[in-house]
């Protein structure tokens, strides 16, 4: 029964033309920084880093680090305001359109359909991010050489590099965090769902929200708070380019990124469970 | 089937329902009527667990729909005004969808359903492609796959043509006929409240102003047409003889216990050519019109 109802979240989700145009976006993007890296004088900064280090950059410069600098405005911009798009519309679109009111004509408790719900987000957000490693990975691939991969993230002070095959596994492991990142923005615009208010509002709450946290986590004054902060633990995927894994930190921010998504999701339920649903 | 036991429901401070009592027996086609804003949705929901009451107690099928909802809903179906549907999926798939909510159900349990309600042939077609009356017959769909005892009907009229609401009116009456289903019929369309149900209530402001029979509401007396050779004089004599209360232009409201024989024996004694006097039969329209306009007192008020 669980499965069936899960099975049908997933169907409304997958069957919406908008999931897929969306999905377009983050397509031509990748294609676009790939081509930027391969028509323009692009990586030349990352050349000359690599010639400093006593690299070669014909080694370094490869389809695994191009897909890797393709995360980075993913995961900053595109993938937040589309996985909070998707979290704003999972109860909020329904409340709208009048089907709430029909699926909760029926005997299914509220919170029993908010987890289903949010577990078709879930699906979801691992689903975007496994097609977006592997898409950008083959773009990637089909405009530079296989090689080793290069990976310099200054504020975090990693400055990496790996042969092909120990890249590829840092490459699959930052996506398998990008998960969490995707997991927890999606939870935050569900939660506002749970409101009584338009899916557009959630999802604009959502971003604003990890928006104005972002920025206070990068001010001095909470340099000492910044473990409290939700963006700080939503970076966590960067930390997969360290050689060698700095496990503490990993699973600080799992655990935080648990307790967060717990908190979005009991608050979301909580509201839902005494909101009156009319049309 | 369905019992409502003093239900309140306020929105802030403007209070939606108030006290409402019900009671609508097993096998029986019930009728809910206001106009809009009267309650009668607010009242529904609470029924479905969609509203959560601010006071009372609401059983539907014997559990009380606050702590038991789930039992209390297993065998209810409901169609909503403008029923909504996932219009970019087909209906076979959002029938899946919606039946899953109450209960695993057979791909033969649903084309039985679809066949039932004459959508065979378009159940694979996309929703968004159906016509007003084809959402119609997947909305009663949805609500038929649960195999249900009690099925909620609110406003299901709302926007369709007049052969449409012919046809809801056949099928209504066929589902309680055919299934015998408990129907719960929520409509300002008079005619067809009148045409389906047994009993009705009346909701005003919130509040229940009638409960009772269709057929006590046709059989209470109405206005009786008088026709005079001087309707003025004969209005003045029954009048100052005690045998009428209320008088108009056509029409004339006679005392309680005064028959219109014996206003017409009354009149042709003083001499009045009396062309016509008949009961006029009281229509729900009439019953209602003047029951809206003139609502019984609040209980304990002046």
């Amino acid at each position: 029964m669980f499965y069936l109802q899960l099975r049908n979240e997933l169907w409304k989700l997958f069957g919406k033309k908008r999931t897929y145009i969306g999905f377009g976006a983050f397509l031509v993007v990748q294609v676009l920084i790939s081509l930027l890296f391969k028509l323009t004088k692009a990586s030349r900064p990352m050349q000359r880093l690599l010639e400093g280090n006593g690299y070669l950059p014909e080694d370094y410069i490869s389809a695994l680090t191009i897909a890797t600098v393709m995360l980075i405005p993913i995961a900053g911009l595109l993938l937040p305001l589309y996985v909070a798009l998707i979290g704003g519309d999972l109860v909020a679109k329904e409340a709208e359109d009048g089907t709430l009111r029909m699926i909760l004509a029926r005997p299914i408790s509220r919170v029993r359909l908010l987890t289903t719900k949010w577990l078709a987000g879930v699906v979801f957000s691992f689903c975007l991010v496994a097609a977006l490693a592997v898409f950008g990975l083959v773009f990637a691939r089909l405009t530079f050489p296989w090689g080793g991969m290069f990976v310099w993230m200054p504020e975090h002070g990693i400055f990496s590099v790996f042969n092909a095959s120990a890249g590829l596994a840092h490459y699959l492991a930052a996506n398998l965090m990008l998960t969490s990142e995707a997991v927890s923005l999606m939870g935050l615009a569900f939660m506002f769902s749970c409101f009584n208010i338009k899916p557009a509002a959630a999802t604009i709450l959502a971003l604003s929200i990890s928006f104005v946290d972002y920025i206070m986590f990068h001010i001095p004054f909470f340099s000492d708070y910044q473990a409290w902060f939700l963006t700080y633990h939503l970076q966590v995927w960067q930390w997969m380019f360290q050689e060698d894994f700095n496990w503490a930190r990993i699973m600080e921010s799992m655990s935080m990124l648990a307790g967060f998504n717990l908190t979005f999701l009991f608050v979301g339920c909580t509201v839902f469970q005494v909101r009156d649903i009319k049309s | 089937m369905i019992q409502l036991t003093h239900v309140v429901k306020k929105f802030g401070q403007r209070l939606a329902v108030n006290e409402l009592s019900l009671t609508v027996p097993r096998g029986e086609i019930f009728g809910l009527l206001g106009h809009n804003g009267a309650g009668k949705s607010t009242a529904i929901g609470m029924m479905l667990g969609q509203v959560w009451p601010s006071g009372g107690e609401v059983t539907v099928c014997g559990h009380d729909v606050a702590s038991h909802r789930a039992r209390a809903l297993a065998k209810v179906g409901a169609i909503f005004e403008t029923p909504a549907f996932y219009d970019y999926l087909s209906g076979w798939r959002n029938l899946e969808i919606l039946t899953h909510y109450s209960a695993p159900t057979s791909k033969a349990r649903i084309k039985e359903v679809v066949d039932w309600v004459g959508l065979s042939g378009r159940e694979h077609g996309r929703v968004k492609t159906y016509s007003h009356g084809m959402r119609a017959r997947l909305a009663l769909a949805q609500a038929l796959l649960p195999q249900p005892e009690l099925l909620i009907l609110d406003e299901p009229g709302e926007g369709l043509d007049p052969e449409g609401i012919h046809e809801m009116r056949q099928t209504i009456l066929r589902l309680h006929r055919e299934l015998n289903l408990t129907i719960l019929l929520s409509s300002h369309l008079l005619s067809e409240v009148e045409q389906t149900c047994k009993r009705i209530a009346v909701l005003h402001q919130g509040r229940k102003v009638f409960e009772g029979s269709v057929a006590e509401v046709k059989s209470a007396r109405g206005q009786v047409l008088l026709r005079t050779n001087d309707q003025a004089a004969a209005v003045k004599l029954l009048r100052e003889r005690g045998l009428i209360t209320n008088a108009s232009a056509t029409g004339i409201t006679p005392t309680d216990g005064k028959s219109t024989g014996e206003i017409a024996r009354v009149l042709f004694d003083a001499g009045f050519s009396v062309d016509g006097i008949w009961q006029q039969e009281q229509t729900l329209e009439d019953f209602y019109l003047n029951l809206v306009k003139n609502p019984p007192p609040l209980p304990g008020k002046n």
